[in-house]
């Protein structure tokens, strides 16, 4: 895998019902899971698939990215042989939507790919929770001598498809087109992943220079017969997340063991940046189960069916059940919370009652006091 | 390049009193606390005290403690021109020869302590909880321009029998030296952290190498030596948490300080933290039926049982209908369905089967089941 650049896509600007969490940082770092970032898994995936050289697209939003990946050691990605780096992206706004797979950030980067030896590029959104070992995929696009690859799924009921969702038309293995879900022939949707030749992807920037049209899935529907595209499938789990329906739906996914199980019990670690934390404290008052707990946590009170970010502190008397609660929060005493969602460094005060309900849960911007 | 002090932390010894926690492992890599090894609490000490050298000599199977101490950036220790290193026993043209004693160690690597040429030299060991900001040490051992500086701490009367006892006039200076003495004269008890000057250490490390008689240890000979020599010989006073976990019965006790909140030893305390060299691992997973109570669980752990009171380090699975009580569980540890167990330490990699009913009193050891590696 030493002949492949791996790229991660900025794709802020989705859905305005995450804007409480994506005031201060970009959709690539909201913390998910108890102790990530929504980065981690296709930073880990693309490292743990044997790629050494990353380059990661920030947006405006760059504090949060910079600050979480720093030099990338945490992802083996600081030696002299593997490197991180971070780039400069450009927005994927159009008129009527945005721009699914913006081509303009390459174009932006074409030096550092240039300048990179390798010949393929794998090329990712940041915002997908999954454990996918691209090496399949590599082989796959290798032997059909492929110019695309793209990665796809057949329908999954989780996740969670939109209306400019693309869905692959196959004739035998090679894709022979591509629709939005409103004409879909198939049920195999592209799960934003692909593998291209650095060599036709450079072409495609000439193209798209001539042409002013970025969009990739308008490219290759226009180029469809031209272009070798083939399909890798996928077959575990993979979700989404473009919202807060999205966000709440995968994070409770975790607390299904089988789920919990296929992404971070394997071989291979999702890594993430390491705080020095103590281990959890769950105190004499303490009842935790079907839960996710971070580190550095102080737990009097009880918690279900909720997701507990690293050194919350919760005080007695309290009740936490359908929740996620980011990193350094106050939980104060007798506090009862359901279907709620607080960003980093949220204070509840004694004796608050918050209810949310399951589509709607109450959101908490960080820093919050309540 | 010029150091001000260097630390020289003695992680050489095999701990033959923690039974099979060191079958394979030396003591300073032993866990404790879930997460931490031992060396992270002098690690971390120096860490909080701002020194920037640290050797580690090491002997007795050190390639966990190696491996653990790494490039020292859990510490902060990946600075340039300092750093952690890890000093072994070598090879030199007359031959070479393991570390026989505390003051050999240092001895064998006296041309390492003056490539940086300090003023002082802080001697540590690697069995004891604790911390302690060194940085006030060596200020007490400047202000009393002294020879060596040992840190004190007052022990109960009826346990003095069991440390090195000192005794001193009213300006903290050590008047006389009592090794595990019937009739102790004082309470004060040697931590085993010493201050030397280097000058005084060096020629004193040179006159013992040379001594056929000497044991090459601090506390038996060099120290004496000194006393003997009309050195200035301080005691540096110490109050706080500070336990030597060299046995099974107070590495266990020591780990269950931890869950005593009136104890004054604090992991949680943020504005004196205790590093470790972290591993990347998924969060706690606490499935339907778990129920924790008092106790410090750590990271990579998959629970569905009850756990009171006790210590689970990284990776450890816990099935369904189990019960764990007063219990140490160490690194990847599987406890299956059905088992329970009180009052024992499980080793790291140990398989507990299902049928597995362990419930050893209170006041008897708690012997270690499996301990396979850690």
């Amino acid at each position: 895998m030493k002949n492949i650049i791996g790229i991660i896509l900025n794709v802020d600007g989705e859905d305005t019902s995450l804007r409480d969490f994506l005031e201060h940082r970009s959709l690539s770092t909201l913390p998910f899971g108890g102790r990530y970032r929504l980065i981690d898994f296709t930073l880990s995936n693309m490292v743990n698939s044997g790629i050494s050289s990353i380059g990661v697209i920030g947006s405006h939003k760059y504090s949060s990215l910079v600050d979480h990946l720093g030099t990338g050691k945490e992802w083996s990605l600081s030696r002299k042989t593997q490197d991180l780096s971070i780039l400069s992206g450009t927005s994927n706004n159009r008129i009527g939507g945005l721009i699914k797979i913006n081509l303009r950030n390459l174009q932006d980067n074409r030096a550092y790919l240039e300048h990179n030896s390798g010949e393929h590029v794998i090329i990712s959104t940041p915002n997908l929770v999954t454990s996918f070992d691209f090496k399949n995929a590599y082989d796959i696009h290798l032997n059909n001598n492929s110019d695309i690859t793209m990665i796809f799924k057949k329908d999954d009921p989780r996740y969670n498809l939109l209306d400019d969702d693309i869905y692959l038309d196959f004739n035998k293995n090679r894709v022979s087109g591509i629709h939005y879900k409103k004409s879909r022939v198939t049920n195999h949707f592209f799960a934003e992943m692909f593998i291209i030749k650095k060599s036709v992807l450079l072409r495609l920037l000439d193209l798209s220079k001539i042409t002013g049209d970025w969009d990739l899935m308008e490219m290759i529907q226009a180029n469809v017969d031209e272009l070798r595209i083939y399909g890798a499938q996928h077959r575990g789990y993979i979700q989404r997340v473009n919202s807060l329906e999205s966000y709440m739906t995968s994070s409770m996914d975790l607390l299904e063991f089988e789920i919990m199980q296929e992404l971070f019990l394997g071989k291979k670690t999702i890594h993430t940046k390491i705080k020095d934390n103590h281990p959890s404290l769950y105190c004499d008052s303490a009842h935790v189960y079907n839960s996710i707990v971070g580190s550095g946590c102080i737990i009097h009170g009880t918690v279900s069916h909720s997701i507990l970010f690293r050194d919350t502190i919760m005080h007695e008397g309290s009740h936490i059940q359908n929740s996620i609660i980011m990193q350094k929060c106050e939980i104060g005493k007798n506090v009862s919370l359901n279907y709620v969602v607080m960003d980093k460094d949220t204070i509840i005060r004694d004796n608050t009652t918050l209810m949310g309900r399951p589509h709607s849960p109450i959101v908490f911007k960080k820093g919050s006091v309540i | 390049m010029n150091t001000e002090c260097v630390a020289m932390l003695l992680a050489g010894g095999q701990g033959s009193r923690l039974g099979s926690l060191t079958f394979n492992n030396a003591k300073p890599a032993v866990l404790f606390g879930g997460k931490y090894r031992i060396i992270d609490f002098p690690l971390s000490n120096c860490m909080n005290s701002d020194i920037d050298v640290v050797g580690v000599l090491t002997q007795y199977r050190p390639y966990i403690l190696n491996n653990y101490i790494g490039d020292g950036s859990a510490w902060a220790l990946d600075q340039v021109t300092g750093g952690a290193h890890i000093l072994p026993p070598y090879m030199g043209q007359k031959g070479g020869r393991w570390y026989s004693g505390t003051a050999d160690a240092i001895f064998q690597n006296i041309d390492f302590i003056d490539r940086f040429d300090p003023e002082y030299v802080l001697i540590l060991s690697g069995d004891h909880i604790y911390k302690m900001d060194y940085s006030k040490m060596i200020a007490f051992h400047k202000k009393q321009e002294a020879d060596l500086s040992i840190a004190v701490m007052d022990v109960l009367m009826e346990d003095a029998h069991r440390f090195g006892i000192v005794n001193t006039d009213d300006e903290n200076r050590i008047t006389e030296f009592q090794e595990k003495p019937e009739e102790p004269k004082s309470n004060k008890a040697s931590m085993g952290i010493y201050v030397f000057t280097w000058e005084v250490l060096k020629k004193a490390l040179l006159e013992d190498a040379g001594n056929r008689e000497s044991e090459h240890d601090f506390g038996l000979n060099v120290i004496p030596m000194l006393h003997e020599n009309n050195k200035r010989i301080f005691a540096f006073p110490y109050s706080g948490y500070w336990r030597d976990v060299g046995t099974i019965q107070s590495y266990y006790d020591a780990n269950m300080d931890l869950l005593d909140s009136t104890c004054d030893f604090d992991l949680t305390d943020r504005s004196f933290r205790v590093f470790s060299n972290n591993m990347s691992r998924h969060p706690q997973y606490l499935g339907p039926e778990a129920k924790i109570t008092n106790s410090l669980i750590c990271d990579g752990c998959i629970i569905f049982g009850e756990i009171e009171h006790s210590i689970i380090s990284h990776d450890v699975i816990i099935k369904k209908n189990t019960v764990l009580k007063n219990a140490i569980v160490h690194t990847g540890a599987i406890i299956e369905d059905g088992a329970i167990l009180e009052n024992c330490i499980i080793g790291s990699r140990a398989r507990i089967k299902g049928d597995t009913r362990f419930i050893a009193s209170e006041t008897d050891l708690m012997p270690i089941i499996h301990v396979i590696n850690s």
